[in-house]
């Protein structure tokens, strides 16, 4: 099971925090929250993974996404605070230089 | 749990995305069996089990097939010195060749799963067996 917690901050970033597991049902979901933020015009956003505890090849689809969708509109995806589990699936499928992981959110979008 | 033989667990599933939780619960508990299984290989192992379920929910069927006669069976094996599990279902047989397997480029959104199943696991195989599909995940356990 899964929740997503979407805020966005003082200086117009989007932050999503998926609480759970992120497999092919939550991917959806997150592609879905991802693509709703661009629209409603945040196009910078920063994925919080500190709380998820798995994240599968349909997930990593939808951040993908995402991060193509917020770079057409002019913006941008970061991730911040991989756990273990997630930060495999990134070297393992080559994307921990696509998806690079940032040490925490406020600085996802400085320095 | 009898170390000679290891722990040996199996159940069925209806093929549908939900069933990935399912799937991931009964891992967990089975986990419970063996304490000293590492981080590491409960995640590597974690990783290829729900993505074959996952190729397996979305390839296997066609989408109009009667949800009811879509199963898949689980089984779990953990021993001393290696994890494995060997899923079957009773769908179409899977056009596949894992030795051929590549990991797409950065820019795609889907095509990852079986080459992270190769890369996570040390041995993953599939063959087509009176009608059903088998695949088996193996993966040695390491003592990080």
């Amino acid at each position: 099971m899964i929740e997503f917690d979407v805020r966005t901050t003082d200086d117009g970033i989007g932050v999503v925090v998926p609480r759970g597991r992120l497999n092919m049902v939550a991917a959806r979901q997150l592609r879905e929250t991802l693509t709703g933020l661009v629209e409603g015009g945040t196009s910078r956003i920063v994925v919080d993974l500190a709380e998820t505890t798995f994240l599968d090849s349909s997930a990593l689809g939808a951040l993908v996404a995402g991060l193509k969708t917020a770079r057409q509109a002019g913006g941008d995806l970061r991730i911040a605070r991989p756990t273990e589990s997630v930060l495999t699936v990134f070297k393992l499928t080559n994307m921990d230089k696509v998806l690079r992981p940032r040490d925490d959110v406020e600085g996802a979008f400085h320095g | 749990m009898d170390e000679a033989r290891g722990a040996v667990e199996s159940f069925e599933a209806p093929v549908e995305p939900e069933s990935l939780d399912l799937v991931q619960d009964r891992l967990e508990t089975f986990w419970a069996h063996d304490e000293s299984v590492s981080a590491a290989d409960r995640i590597r192992f974690e990783m290829a089990l729900v993505e074959i379920v996952g190729n397996i929910v979305e390839h296997a069927f066609e989408l109009d097939a009667d949800a009811r006669g879509r199963l898949l069976t689980v089984a779990l094996t953990l021993g001393p010195d290696r994890i494995e599990a060997v899923l079957s279902d009773n769908g179409l047989p899977a056009a596949i060749d894992l030795g051929a397997v590549t990991m797409p480029d950065e820019d795609a959104t889907s095509g990852r799963g079986l080459a992270l199943a190769v890369a996570a696991v040390d041995e993953v195989g599939y063959e087509r067996v009176e009608g059903r599909n088998h695949w088996r995940l193996m993966c040695h356990r390491n003592a990080d």
